[in-house]
C-alpha cells in the first residue's frame, strides 16, 4: 500500500515510564503537559505494530499524526532532540 | 460449518445461549462473514454472546436496526463511584469517600485500573495517602499501580513474577526452575488467591496464567531490569519442554534464545512427528520464525514437507536433495532419524505424483528393520509403518489395485489408531472413502454408494473431532462424497459437499488431488447440463494429469470426459483430433470407447457409434465401473433411435435402468441427454417404473426451463402420507429403507416423494428438506391433524 515509511506522532494520555516505553523503542519521547508524545519513522506494519503495543498496554491513545517531511521541519527537529 | 450449528441450533430444545470469546483473534474475512451469517441468521430462542478487545466488520446493522443487538461498550463497563465504593468494601479497604472518590476519577472507573489499585491498597499502612500520591502522579494508571503493586511484594514474589513473566503459562516446578528457588508453587497459589491477575488453569491448581496487561508490563519489566539473563530463562524453560516431550514450546524458547542452529536441529528432528500429528501449519509457523537470510540446511528437511503438504511437488523435491546431502554430515545418532524422515518425505512425493513404482522402493527402504531397540526406535518403526502403509494403499487406489488398497489403508488405520497417532487414522480412512468409489463402481452389489458414502462419512467425523474438518488431509473423503452425490443425482447437495472440499484445499495446490477436484465439478456441470463450464474442468484436469507420473485410474475417465462433452457441444472435429492423438490401450479403455460413440453421434453415424460400445456391452473392454456400461448402455439406445428401432433402444434402456437400480444412479441419464429414450419407454415394459420416474423428475429439473421457474409458495397442501415421507427427507436413508420404516413398499415411498417435490417445487431431496424447514413442515405438530 505505502512502502515508504513516514514520520509519524503518538500522543498519548498520562506521562508513560521506562518500563512502557521500553515497549517502543523505535520511537523517541518527549512528555507535553499531562501527555506523552512519540516520534518515530514507520512503515504501516511498524505502525500498527505500535498502536496494537498501546492497545495491549492499556495506554490511553489520543492522536496519531503522519507529519509531511520537508526540509527544516520544526516538528522533525523536536522529535530528535532529547 | 455454519450450517452445520445452524442445523444443530435448530434442533435442539429450550433456549440457548451461544458464546465466543476472545473474538478479535478471528481475522479471515472469509471467516467474519461467515460468521455473520450465522449470526443473521440464529434461530429465535438462541443468543449469542461476543466478547472482543475491539470492533470487528462484522456486518450487524440489521440487527442494530431491528433492535437486536444489544452492545456493552467500554462506557457501559466502566464502574461508576457507587460500585467502586463497592469494590473497596469488598476487598476490606478503608478509604474515606473522598478518596474513593479520587480513585475513581484517576481511574476514570477502568476495571483493570481499581482492581489493581485494590491490590496496592490491601494491608497498605495509609491507604489515604496512597490515593492523593497516585492521583497526583502523571504517570500511566497501568504502569503506576504495576509499580506499586511490584514494590509491596517481597523480593522473591517479585522475582518470580518477573523471571516467569516470558511464558505463556506457568507451574511450580518451571517457576523454581527459571528462579533457582523451591517453593514457587506456595507462591503462585497465594498470589492467586490474593488477586485476580493470576489465575489458575486446570482444576488441580498446577498451572497458571498471569492476566495479559499485567504479563505483557511484567516482561517488559524483565527486559528492562534483566536483559542480560532473558536468553538463560527461555533456554532454561526450551530443556524443560524438551523433557516433557513439548516440541513445539521448546523450540519457541529457544528461537526466543536467539539460538538458532539449536531451534533448527529441534524442528528438523521433530518436523516428522509434528507432521503425523496434524502440525504442518505450527512448524510452517516455526519456520517463519527464522531470521530471513541466514538458512540453515537443516531447514531444508522441514521446508520440503511444508512445499508437500501444499502441493509444491518441484520445490520439495528440490528441498530433499539439499535435505539429503546434509543428512550424510549429521553425526551418526541422528543420521537415522534424519534419513527416515527423508525416506517418508519422498514416499509422500512419489505417491503425490502418482509414481508408484517409486513408492514402492521407498517403502523397501522403510520396512527395512531399524538396527537400535530403543524405545524410541520402535515407536519410529511404527510410526513409519503406518505411513507407509497410508502412501503405499493411496498410490494403489490411484493406480486401480484395489484390493490391495483397501487391505493397506484398512491395516494403516488400525495402525495409527494404536499407535495414537489420529491424523495418519484420519488420512488412511479420507483415501479408503475415495479408494471405495471405484471399488464400488466394480461391484455395487458389495459395495453400494452407500456404503461408500457412510464410510466418507465417517472419515469426516472423525476429523471433525479433532478440528481437521476443512484440512487437506480430510479432502478425498469430501470429495468422493461430492461425487457420489452427483452420480445418485443429488446435484445440490454435491455442491454443497464440493465447495466444502475447495475450502479444505485452498492451501493445497498438488496436480493430484486439484485433477481430482476439477474432476467432479466438471461432473456436476455435465450432470446439470451445463457443458460449457463442465468442458472447462475437463480441459483444466486433463491439463493436470499431464503432470502426473505413471498410469492414474483417472487418466481414462477425465479423457472420456473431455472428449464426450467436446462433441456434445458441436465440436466432433477437435474430440476426433484428440481422439486419433491416443495410445492403443488408452483408447481401448471402456470409457473412451463411450466418448468415441458419443463423437460418432453428434456426426450423425449412429453406426458407428453401436460398433464403438460393443466391447463395453460384452464384457471385453476394461471399464472402470458399472457406470461406464450404463452409459454405453443409454448411447446404444440413443444410437437405435435414430437407425429407427425403438424396439432395440427401449431394450437398451431397460438394461441401463436394471443396472442403475441397485443404486439408484442417475448420473449417465442425464449427460447422455437420455430424456426422449426414458420417455417413449412404456411404463408397464419397465420393471423399475420408480426408478425412472426418479430420474426423470431430475432430467426435467436441469432443463433450462424448470431452472427458470419461480420460486412460488406451495399450492397444495401436503397429504397425511407424505407428510410421514417427508420428515425422513432429513436423514442418510435410502427409499427402500425408509419404506421399511414406515412398512410400505419402495414405490409408494416414490410415489409421495415425487408428490412431496412437485407440491414444494423442488427438484431435489436436499432442496425438499430445505423447502420444508422454511415452511416448519419438519417440526413435530403433535395433536394437530394435517390435512
Amino acid at each position: 500500500m505505502d512502502p515508504a515509511p513516514a514520520l509519524y506522532v503518538i500522543r498519548i494520555n498520562g506521562h508513560l515510564g521506562a518500563t512502557v516505553l521500553s515497549a517502543f523503542p523505535a520511537m523517541a519521547s518527549r512528555l507535553q503537559g499531562a501527555e506523552t508524545v512519540l516520534t518515530g519513522l514507520l512503515d504501516r506494519s511498524a505502525l500498527y505494530g505500535v498502536l496494537a503495543e498501546a492497545e495491549a498496554l492499556g495506554l490511553d491513545l489520543l492522536e496519531v499524526r503522519q507529519l509531511i517531511p520537508h526540509c527544516g521541519s520544526p516538528e522533525l527537529g523536536d522529535s530528535r532532540s532529547p | 460449518m455454519v450450517d452445520r450449528v445452524l442445523s444443530e441450533l435448530a434442533d435442539a430444545r429450550g433456549d440457548i445461549t451461544l458464546v465466543i470469546d476472545d473474538l478479535h483473534e478471528l481475522n479471515s474475512p472469509e471467516a467474519l462473514s461467515q460468521l455473520t451469517r450465522l449470526l443473521m441468521s440464529l434461530p429465535p430462542r438462541v443468543h449469542a454472546i461476543l466478547t472482543t478487545r475491539h470492533d470487528l466488520r462484522l456486518r450487524l446493522h440489521q440487527l442494530r436496526l431491528a433492535g437486536e443487538l444489544a452492545e456493552i461498550r467500554a462506557a457501559d463497563l466502566r464502574f461508576s463511584e457507587r460500585e467502586t465504593r463497592e469494590l473497596l468494601d469488598a476487598s476490606g479497604i478503608a478509604l474515606s469517600d473522598a478518596g474513593a472518590a479520587l480513585l475513581h476519577q484517576r481511574t476514570e472507573g477502568w476495571a483493570a485500573g481499581l482492581r489493581l489499585a485494590a491490590l496496592s491498597l490491601a494491608g497498605h499502612s495509609d491507604p489515604e495517602r496512597f490515593v492523593a500520591e497516585f492521583s497526583g502522579s502523571d504517570r500511566t494508571v497501568a504502569e503506576y499501580l504495576i509499580a506499586e503493586m511490584l514494590e509491596r511484594q517481597p523480593a522473591d514474589v517479585q522475582d518470580l513474577l518477573l523471571r516467569t513473566s516470558l511464558l505463556d503459562r506457568v507451574n511450580g516446578e518451571l517457576a523454581d526452575l527459571l528462579t533457582g528457588r523451591p517453593g514457587s508453587e506456595r507462591i503462585l497459589l497465594e498470589l492467586e488467591d490474593a488477586n485476580s491477575f493470576v489465575e489458575s488453569l486446570d482444576p488441580e491448581r498446577t498451572w497458571f496464567r498471569y492476566h495479559r496487561l499485567f504479563a505483557d508490563l511484567l516482561r517488559l519489566e524483565l527486559r528492562r531490569t534483566l536483559p542480560g539473563d532473558v536468553p538463560e530463562l527461555h533456554r532454561r524453560a526450551a530443556g524443560w519442554f524438551t523433557l516433557q516431550g513439548q516440541v513445539v514450546e521448546a523450540i519457541r524458547h529457544t528461537q526466543a534464545a536467539g539460538d538458532w542452529p539449536e531451534a533448527a536441529r529441534l524442528l528438523a528432528d521433530h518436523s516428522f512427528s509434528l507432521t503425523l500429528d496434524g502440525q504442518a501449519q505450527t512448524i510452517q509457523a516455526l519456520v517463519r520464525a527464522f531470521p530471513s537470510g541466514t538458512d540453515h540446511p537443516e531447514l531444508a528437511l522441514v521446508r520440503a514437507g511444508g512445499d508437500l503438504v501444499q502441493g509444491r511437488l518441484d520445490q520439495a523435491a528440490a528441498y530433499l536433495a539439499v535435505a539429503e546431502t546434509h543428512a550424510g554430515t549429521a553425526p551418526p545418532d541422528r543420521r537415522r532419524g534424519l534419513r527416515v524422515a527423508i525416506a517418508s518425505l519422498k514416499l509422500s512425493l512419489a505417491r503425490r505424483r502418482g509414481h508408484l513404482a517409486g513408492v514402492i522402493e521407498q517403502v523397501r527402504f522403510l520396512a527395512s528393520p531399524v538396527t537400535g531397540q530403543s524405545d524410541e526406535d520402535i515407536a519410529l518403526d511404527r510410526d513409519l509403518r503406518a505411513v507407509a502403509l497410508m502412501n503405499l494403499g493411496t498410490a494403489e487406489a490411484w493406480s486401480l489395485g484395489l484390493p490391495d488398497a483397501e487391505r493397506h489403508l484398512r491395516e494403516g488405520a488400525v495402525l495409527a489408531r494404536e499407535i495414537g497417532r489420529p491424523y495418519l487414522e484420519v488420512g488412511c480412512l479420507a483415501q479408503l472413502g475415495f479408494a471405495y468409489i471405484f471399488h464400488g463402481a466394480a461391484m455395487p452389489k458389495i459395495h453400494p454408494f452407500a456404503m461408500t458414502q457412510a464410510r466418507c462419512r465417517e472419515a469426516i467425523a472423525l476429523a471433525e473431532r479433532y478440528g481437521w474438518g476443512a484440512e487437506p488431509v480430510i479432502a478425498p473423503a469430501l470429495m468422493t462424497l461430492a461425487g457420489t452425490m452427483v452420480w445418485l443425482g443429488e446435484f445440490d447437495e454435491g455442491e454443497r459437499w464440493l465447495r466444502r472440499t475447495e475450502r479444505a484445499l485452498r492451501t493445497d495446490t498438488g496436480p493430484d488431488i486439484r485433477l481430482l477436484l476439477h474432476l467432479t465439478a466438471g461432473i456436476l456441470h455435465a450432470g446439470r447440463g451445463r457443458r460449457h463450464e463442465a468442458l472447462e474442468e475437463f480441459s483444466a484436469a486433463e491439463h493436470l494429469g499431464s503432470q502426473l507420473e505413471g498410469l492414474q485410474a483417472l487418466a481414462s475417465q477425465v479423457t472420456g470426459w473431455l472428449l464426450a462433452t467436446q462433441a456434445r457441444l458441436g465440436l466432433p472435429g477437435e474430440a476426433r483430433a484428440c481422439l486419433a492423438a491416443l495410445d492403443d490401450e488408452r483408447a481401448g479403455s471402456g470409457e473412451i470407447r463411450n466418448a468415441r460413440a458419443v463423437i460418432c453421434l453428434a456426426e450423425g453415424d449412429p453406426a458407428g457409434a453401436l460398433g464403438a460400445v460393443r466391447d463395453v456391452l460384452d464384457g471385453t473392454a476394461p471399464v472402470l465401473g458399472y457406470v461406464t456400461v450404463v452409459e454405453a448402455d443409454l448411447l446404444a439406445g440413443l444410437a437405435y433411435r435414430e437407425l429407427g428401432d425403438p424396439r432395440a433402444a427401449n431394450q437398451a434402456a431397460e438394461r441401463a435402468l436394471a443396472l442403475a437400480e441397485s443404486d439408484r444412479l442417475v448420473l449417465p441419464f442425464a449427460v447422455t441427454g437420455s430424456r426422449e429414450l426414458l420417455e417413449a419407454l412404456p411404463r408397464h415394459e419397465t420393471a423399475h417404473a420408480a426408478l425412472l420416474a426418479d430420474i426423470l423428475d431430475v432430467l426435467h429439473g436441469s432443463s433450462p426451463a424448470a431452472r427458470e421457474q419461480s420460486s412460488l409458495p406451495p399450492a397444495d397442501e401436503l397429504s397425511p402420507g407424505e407428510l410421514r415421507v417427508l420428515r425422513y427427507l432429513p436423514t442418510n436413508l435410502s427409499r427402500p429403507e425408509i419404506a421399511g420404516e414406515l412398512s410400505v413398499s419402495p414405490s409408494t415411498v416414490s410415489t409421495h416423494i415425487r408428490s412431496i417435490y412437485a407440491k414444494l417445487e423442488v427438484r431435489d431431496r436436499s432442496a425438499a428438506v430445505q423447502r420444508a424447514r422454511e415452511l416448519r413442515l419438519l417440526a413435530a405438530r403433535t395433536g394437530t391433524t394435517v390435512t
